[in-house]
């Protein structure tokens, strides 16, 4: 490994076939030679500063009711106006990047780790493994998502917690599948031959040899799933299953925002903007990532 | 070489590998793919058996079948005085660092998010017989074996030519020090230019480390010039084997004859002399053979009782083997 550290920063001829370097370097290199991705990139940092930081970046504490001033119109003093009880919208939307951010890792993280395991073990053993684990993930899919997280929120009311397990339950079957997909088809290949060949055990070749070979897909669908989360997180909220107020969500301030929405647009625009620039971002974050990890387009760019 | 020594390293009897057939939500059985059906030989210590077919003769399957890739349907597998046939996959886990494989598609065969010291590492990982440590210079040693630069271990296979890949195939079959290689058609993927180089370089380690092959393929004229002895399949089963010379001079059975008229002279006066025996009709379906030999339908002089019985694989002089009724 020091040996391609000095490599890469010693100078060579054009004629000269490029030096060996680290993967990692050239994933960055690949990613951020894509606009598309760095901006999707700079959203999500963005996010997740505004996240951290929100108690010194949101101007009022967000839910400060202030009776005498509620719908107001955007101004000087409330940059995005305020809701139905005076609340101030900037300063609530910036706390709700808090929420969708937990809400989103925490039940892409949970959906991502089971669903990716049933689905390898699934693939990789194959036969009454497979049929046992895809079936209960078949009946999974069968149900849309947001109907699972909405029986699951209801069973175990609001909250963030109960959101995270709902829709990590909801998203399961995308990663297994997807997971699933991915082996079977890695396993198609003459290398997983050879290293069985080699006698090398299940363990090592799942982790080894199968999964590094499916990681950029699922990569690519994990950094999607947490824009899906998010939206499906606002879902639930709008409908009024999710976060419980007064704790800032964007989809439920949606909900309650759309009834003023010809008088004060604002109110449902603002975190229908901001939703919809979270979840641009992840997708153009994944597309990115997709190409950045993909081997053959080493040295390309 | 020391073909004619009487040690053999793998022996093969009676080694059927049938593929079930299944139909329908149950997974039904309705039949068979006789991909090997009931063959025999043995390979001797430092020796290359070529073993040539057609498309679909079951040359690969046999290759996997002795790799154990496949659980054979019965028969035995005796490498190295152990049956490996029927044990379990724990108990061959040990045996495989004896067996290397060479795989025909030199793309497919590499994991191409593994680096090329990895892939060529591989094998002493798995098998505990190295230390991290000295895994670079054992890796530049096998490097240096098979013609590669050791400077080149950091990349990954997609950064390699074909023929390089290739060489990175042989460097990972040669690590463990096995005594039988599988070469499953090694250089039909391959240039032509690129195929003699590793024919060359097959031949070259052979010599220097008493290895013994298997050597799958179908181009007959290569086979030639590396086998010492060849078998040649029809159908999951072994129609003839023999001395290569021999063979290629004297071909008995009516396939193999059919077959070596069918390679190219590379003279112009002879090969416009040469006498093409084309054979009628295509090869059946391996889960519905023909009864009796499996080559009746389509033999020249095949007779009545060719449909009935199944010809067995008589010594006719020496090491040459045929399966023919009317030889």
């Amino acid at each position: 490994m020091q040996n391609n550290v000095t490599n890469s920063v010693e100078p060579t001829a054009w004629s000269e076939v490029a030096p060996a370097q680290s993967e990692f370097r050239r994933v960055i290199r690949v990613f951020f030679s894509r606009k598309i991705a760095v901006v999707g990139l700079v959203l999500i940092v963005l996010l997740v500063i505004t996240a951290i930081f929100a108690p010194w970046l949101a101007p009022y504490p967000p839910n400060d009711i202030d009776m005498a001033n509620t719908l107001a119109k955007p101004s000087g003093d409330h940059w995005l106006g305020t809701d139905n009880l005076g609340r101030d919208v900037l300063s609530r939307i910036i706390y709700g990047a808090r929420t969708s951010l937990i809400i989103a890792v925490g039940a892409t993280a949970m959906s991502v780790v089971l669903g990716e395991i049933l689905g390898l073990i699934a693939a990789y053993f194959g036969g009454i493994v497979f049929q046992i684990i895809m079936r209960f993930i078949d009946a999974l899919m069968a149900v849309p998502m947001l109907l699972v997280a909405l029986i699951m929120a209801s069973l175990l009311g609001g909250g963030v917690k109960n959101v995270i397990l709902a829709l990590g339950v909801g998203m399961l079957s995308v990663h297994a599948r997807m997971m699933c997909a991915q082996a079977l088809s890695v396993k198609q290949n003459d290398y997983i031959l050879a290293a069985r060949s080699m006698g090398m055990g299940d363990m090592r070749m799942m982790i080894q040899e199968i999964v590094p070979n499916a990681f950029p897909a699922l990569v690519v669908v994990a950094t999607v799933g947490l824009g899906a989360v998010i939206l499906a997180e606002a879902g639930l909220s709008f409908l009024g299953v999710g976060v419980m107020p007064p704790y800032p969500a964007w989809g439920k301030m949606i909900s309650d925002g759309y009834k003023y929405i010809l008088s004060n647009p604002a109110l449902a625009f603002s975190p229908g903007i901001a939703i919809m620039l979270v979840v641009f971002g992840f997708n153009m974050m994944g597309d990115g990532l997709r190409d950045a990890l993909d081997p053959r387009l080493r040295g390309v760019v | 070489m020391n073909a004619h020594q009487n040690n053999n390293l793998i022996e093969i009897k009676n080694l059927k590998m049938y593929f079930p057939i299944t139909k329908g939500l149950l997974r039904r059985k309705v039949g068979d793919v006789k991909a090997v059906d009931d063959i025999s030989f043995d390979i001797k210590q430092n020796e290359t058996l070529g073993l040539v077919g057609e498309s679909g003769c079951g040359k690969t399957t046999t290759g996997r079948c002795i790799l154990r890739l496949y659980q054979p349907t019965s028969g035995s597998i005796v490498f190295n005085g152990t049956d490996i046939s029927s044990i379990p996959e724990k108990q061959v886990r040990p045996l495989r660092r004896h067996m290397g494989a060479i795989f025909q598609d030199p793309y497919g065969s590499l994991n191409p998010r593994q680096s090329a010291r990895t892939i060529a590492g591989m094998p002493l990982i798995v098998h505990h017989m190295i230390d991290k440590k000295d895994l670079d210079d054992k890796v530049a040693e096998l490097f240096n074996l098979v013609g590669l630069d050791s400077s080149m271990m950091d990349r990954v296979p997609h950064e390699f030519s074909g023929g390089q890949r290739q060489r990175l195939g042989i460097a990972r079959a040669l690590a463990c020090n096995p005594s039988l290689i599988v070469c499953d058609e090694p250089i039909s993927a391959l240039d032509v230019s690129i195929q003699a180089q590793i024919i060359n370089l097959l031949e070259k380690l052979q010599k220097s480390l008493g290895l013994t092959y298997l050597f799958i393929a179908h181009d007959l004229s290569v086979v030639q010039h590396i086998s010492d002895r060849v078998a040649v399949m029809y159908l999951g089963r072994i129609v003839e084997i023999a001395n290569s010379k021999e063979l290629y001079q004297s071909p008995l059975h009516p396939y193999t004859k059919a077959l070596l008229s069918a390679v190219p002279v590379p003279n112009p006066v002879r090969e416009r002399e040469r006498v093409r025996i084309v054979l009628k009709g295509e090869v059946p379906s391996p889960a519905h053979p023909p009864t009796g030999c499996h080559f009746h339908p389509r033999c020249s002089i095949a007779s009545a009782e060719c449909e009935e019985f199944i010809p067995p694989l008589n010594t006719i002089s020496g090491t040459h083997q045929v399966s023919c009724l009317k030889v």
